[in-house]
């Protein structure tokens, strides 16, 4: 498989705030992605790592630096992803049970972000909309039910398969699985698997190695708003460089961080 | 002053809701494990497994959503918790057992410093020294520093780790016998959580406190207790030792043994189980993890749920063919 360059961020830095009371969230980060990659990007809370995952999705305009896509810059002053890209870069949240409309079903949600995209009729869009929640996981049965009425990993299936109706090709996952529990993070992630080997790119934000190191291929890790160290997945793991790397590690529960444990003297 | 030997032994427990004019609605059903005296004690389930409830029962609140014991004995030092009375709750809730809510973030009250919350907690013990200086004494036993400012702060002021610790100080207030802690790490981050294990871990060394840890963290329980209980739908299915728990015999651990992500080869085969569990209300005979179980046999869907096989104390399964997984 070739993979070529699809995103680059160049030193881009956003700041909250003036004066005194001013936070540095993200500063300096270049970070690259290829096609049908997955990476990661893992920190503590209030690290940036979500910042940044809005700048590349275009949802913040950075004070500094640039986001390339496909070897274009995607803000143009502070308007992002025009000609028709916009559509290329999806994002997935935290809370699925936040970004869901609580009146739609599954299907009419999914419908609905499929009619806006394709630009299709009612009954085409949603014959497309079932064909995704399929593909999720989701059946006719549950494609109809509420919000409330789908469990955790459900109504997150249901988020992916709405950011998938506008066929991007990079897909910016923001702790897609810290809301759910262990079977259904499971099923999440065999999704994701599949959706890279259809040639999808994934950026998983994320506090969990776990999942990281299941999923990705190269990671990003973020402290402060500065990425203190990057490099392949497997190789971070074995042989973490920055002491904070060694402490994140650690953290992981089960047999992941007993060996970082063990190297760390705890 | 450490004791040893049984601390709290639920058997067949069973939770319901009464209603006036249809049926008791049972959404516990089967719970049987054991705490001894000291021992750090991991329930694992799905949610809706009947974690909270069983917790619920054993500090005594399930009049406030409603529910009651309606059969089983919940025995404590000798007591049947099932059948006390209310003004004897008043001496053994939030003294000789103590208890971590879920959310850290929603637990403290508000609109209370830090200093009259832990004020509060210590209003009924009658320990050494004013209750200041109890009060730095349980900050500093969570492992709080800036004591002084602390005291003087509200929840809103501190970090999500910070705020759990208060709650634990809180618990700790009147050196009970046993603490339970439900998820005390939901929505908080690794590094954060695993210092509050730490911490629990800490308290159970110095103070001999038995702790029940509620999570759906298999790995995490692995790590930190001594035993671990798992729920599916309202019943104990397997109970062990964390060694034991290894080698899992009940088909429902073994498949969420198979789904933890500390264990499987990156982008390797991740073992999810297939559907839902049963809402209550919608149970069925037999064993109630039977419609989602690969192993399943013609006997596995009538009569009652499986029973605990093996010897209380060691290694128990509730299924029917354990021995042929």
């Amino acid at each position: 498989m070739t993979n070529e360059l699809l995103m680059e961020a160049r030193n881009v830095s956003v700041t909250f705030g003036s004066g005194a009371t001013t936070v540095k969230a993200v500063q300096n980060c270049s970070l690259i992605l290829h096609t049908s990659e997955p990476i990661g990007i893992v920190g503590e809370s209030g690290s940036g790592k979500s910042t940044l995952a809005r700048v590349l999705a275009g949802l913040q305009a950075p004070i500094a630096g640039e986001v390339l896509f496909r070897g274009k810059s995607v803000f143009k002053g502070n308007k992002p992803y025009q000609d028709g890209i916009r559509n290329q870069v999806q994002m997935v949240f935290q809370d699925p049970y936040g970004s869901l409309n609580p009146q739609l079903t599954g299907l009419s949600a999914v419908a609905e972000a499929v009619s806006v995209h394709k630009k299709v009729g009612k009954q085409e869009s949603i014959a497309i909309a079932l064909k995704l929640l399929q593909r999720m996981g989701i059946g006719k049965l549950d494609a109809l039910k509420k919000p409330r009425q789908l469990s955790g990993g459900q109504r997150q299936r249901v988020s992916v398969a709405r950011a998938l109706s506008a066929s991007p090709s990079v897909l910016l996952a923001d702790e897609p699985t810290s809301s759910i529990d262990q079977s259904a993070q499971a099923q999440l992630l065999k999704l994701f698997l599949g959706l890279i080997s259809d040639g999808l790119s994934i950026v998983l934000i994320s506090h969990d190695l776990g999942v990281i190191r299941y999923l990705t291929k190269r990671v990003y890790v973020m402290k402060d708003g500065v990425f203190v160290e990057s490099g392949e997945t497997e190789k971070l793991f074995n042989d973490p460089q920055e002491e904070y790397t060694k402490l994140l590690l650690a953290s992981i529960p089960g047999e992941l961080g007993k060996a970082a444990r063990q190297k760390l003297g705890r | 002053m450490k004791q040893s030997g049984t601390l709290l032994d639920l058997v067949d427990v069973e939770i319901g809701i009464p209603y006036p004019r249809r049926d008791t609605l049972v959404i516990v059903r089967k719970a049987n494990f054991s705490v001894n005296y000291g021992e750090m004690v991991g329930v694992v389930g799905e949610s809706g497994s009947g974690k909270t409830m069983v917790c619920r029962a054993i500090i005594g609140t399930l009049k406030r959503r409603g529910a009651e014991v309606i059969g089983g004995q919940i025995s404590f030092e000798e007591q049947d918790l099932s059948k006390i009375s209310e003004s004897t709750w008043e001496s053994l809730r939030g003294k000789v057992i103590g208890y971590v809510p879920q959310s850290a973030l929603a637990g403290p009250n508000p609109v209370l410093t830090i200093e009259k919350q832990l004020a509060e907690a210590l209003e009924n013990t009658d320990g050494k020294g004013s209750i200041k200086s109890r009060s730095k004494e349980l900050l500093d036993l969570v492992k709080i520093r800036r004591i002084d400012t602390v005291l003087r702060q509200y929840p809103y002021q501190l970090s999500g780790g910070m705020r759990q610790r208060v709650m634990i100080a809180c618990a700790l207030a009147t050196n009970p016998k046993l603490l339970i802690a439900d998820e005390p790490t939901t929505g908080l981050d690794v590094t954060v959580q695993s210092q509050i294990m730490d911490l629990l871990k800490e308290i159970r060394k110095n103070l001999g406190t038995a702790i029940i840890l509620i999570s759906h963290d298999l790995a995490l329980v692995d790590d930190v207790c001594d035993k671990v209980v798992v729920m599916h739908a309202g019943a104990t299915v397997e109970v062990g030792d964390t060694g034991s728990m290894a080698k899992p015999k009940h088909p429902y651990t073994i498949a969420l043994n198979s789904s933890r992500i500390d264990i499987a080869k990156p982008g390797g085969e991740l073992i999810t189980i297939a559907g839902n569990p049963p809402s209550v209300g919608e149970w069925m005979a037999g064993c109630r993890f039977a419609l989602r179980c690969t192993y399943k046999e013609p006997d596995c869907t009538v009569g009652e749920h499986p029973p605990l096989f093996g010897e209380r104390g060691g290694h128990q399964t509730a299924c029917l063919h354990a021995d042929k997984i």
